[in-house]
């Protein structure tokens, strides 16, 4: 009975670490900007989203970098509506996640745990096989496509895709 | 000043052309602040001419309810021993309150946008006294609405807009409705366009008009009282991140005013400090 109350203490303690999902970086394209206030105030909101490490602004490129701490349950939304308050437009973002791949092999799901974001994703290039993935934490790299406003893309174009360490 | 008074100028929609913080210092501009943004400017203003001079100081306060509406208030404050035509360019002694709407957004690349800003507000006169031909008139409350369109880019800006207002008239008197327009064109060269964490600079070439009406006192119109001048003259514009300094000059173009009422009004100067605070509130998911 001792054994089995530690086994499941360590459990709880250790699984959110091993299969936590969460973005690692958004990279947000990013239109309207034109003055150096502009990026400020998207940096400004960006750093104000909980587990946001570090934010960079490119005013001549629009693209906005964002890195993500360890452990954060950010959502898309969140960067989204950041750009949407300031009055910008927000295009395609460039994102790096941890989720848990679902679905089948003809019709995968990446879920963001902890933060309700799910997307059904299409494979940008040739497409791989990830049947050995399926139920497993995955990295994945890919790109979201411009959402309207007040919306997240529902699909990720992911480039590549891995068992998460 | 009663309270159905107090509520008309905190909601009322200002057409005033003091614009600052991310445009030009004399002429209607688009930019509104952001969602919850609050922005706090204070300037210096001059006018000079054959009859007198007038500075006055004023602060001016903005906050964002939407990513594009944005109400504000400017409290001016006047050191004026000149006769001068009124002004809605130049700030006077009147105290304004309202709201401006950007109703046209159009985002079509990196660092470009084509928009469109109403304002509407509420005009109220201070507590100090005007100098000049309209110094003895009573003084009432007026509505003051703008409309300005225009570009703004990563290499250039382009505005245009126009405002009126009018007055109510107090005891027989009438302060003058006021017509103003304005067209700006601004640059910022290439090897300004740097990052955002280094001083922003960009110029404007300011081109502003006004017509004002007769002035009436005592239930007359003082003849030869309406004026019709065009400015022109350039202002730059500096920031760093959240705090801006803008200064510009203007000097006629054109001068339909009576010499005999106004002189001759030679030259316009604004100097004005923003700073901007942005908000970092974000929804949770």
């Amino acid at each position: 009975m001792k054994r089995t109350l530690i086994a499941a203490a360590l459990a709880l303690t250790l699984s959110p670490l091993a299969a936590h999902a969460e973005y690692e970086q958004v990279n947000l394209i990013v239109f309207g900007m034109d003055c150096a206030p502009c990026a400020h105030a998207i940096h400004v909101s960006m750093k104000g989203i909980q587990g946001v490490n570090t934010v960079d602004v490119d005013l001549n490129t629009g693209l906005v970098t964002i890195k993500l701490n360890p452990g954060n349950s950010a959502a898309m939304r969140q960067f989204n509506e950041a750009v949407e308050k300031n009055g910008f437009t927000h295009k395609e973002a460039d994102i790096v996640a941890k989720g848990k791949l679902t679905g089948t092999a003809s019709a995968p799901f990446l879920e963001v745990a902890g933060t309700q974001d799910r997307y059904a994703l299409t494979p940008a290039a040739a497409s791989a096989d990830i049947t050995s993935l399926l139920g497993k934490t995955v990295t994945i790299a890919g790109v979201l496509p411009q959402a309207p406003k007040g919306k997240v893309s529902d699909t990720l174009r992911y480039k590549t895709i891995a068992e998460a360490r | 000043m009663n309270p159905r008074m107090v509520l008309a100028c905190a909601l009322a929609l200002p057409g005033i052309a003091y614009a600052a913080d991310h445009g030009p210092v004399f002429s209607y501009a688009t930019p509104v602040n952001s969602q919850r943004e609050l922005s706090f400017d204070t300037g210096i203003f001059g006018r000079y001419g054959s009859r007198g001079t007038q500075f006055s100081t004023g602060s001016g306060f903005g906050y964002g309810l939407t990513p594009h509406i944005t109400i504000n208030a400017f409290l001016p404050a006047t050191f004026s021993s000149g006769s001068l035509p009124e002004s809605r360019i130049v700030p006077g002694s009147e105290w304004s309150a309202g709201a401006s709407w950007r109703f046209l957004h159009s985002v079509t690349s990196v660092g470009k946008r084509i928009e469109s800003t109403a304002s509407l507000g509420l005009v109220v006169p201070g507590p100090q006294q005007d100098s000049g031909v309209l110094a003895s008139l009573h003084r009432a409350p007026g509505i003051a609405g703008s409309l300005a369109t225009g570009l703004a880019s990563r290499s250039q800006y382009l505005w245009a807009g126009g405002g009126y207002t009018r007055f109510a008239g107090a005891a027989n008197d009438r302060r003058p409705d006021t017509l103003s327009w304005s067209g700006v064109y601004g640059y910022r060269p290439a090897k300004l366009r740097r990052g955002y964490e280094q001083w922003d600079y960009r110029g404007f070439a300011e081109l502003t008009g006004e017509r004002t009406g007769n002035v009436r006192t005592s239930g007359l119109v003082i003849p030869n009282s309406s004026t019709t001048t065009v400015w022109l003259g350039p202002s730059v514009l500096a920031i760093f991140k959240n705090v801006a300094i803008s200064g510009g000059v203007q000097a006629p173009i054109f001068r339909d005013a009576s010499e005999s009422l106004y002189g001759r009004e030679q030259v316009r100067f604004a100097i004005n400090f923003s700073y901007l605070k942005y908000s970092a509130h974000t929804s949770s998911h």
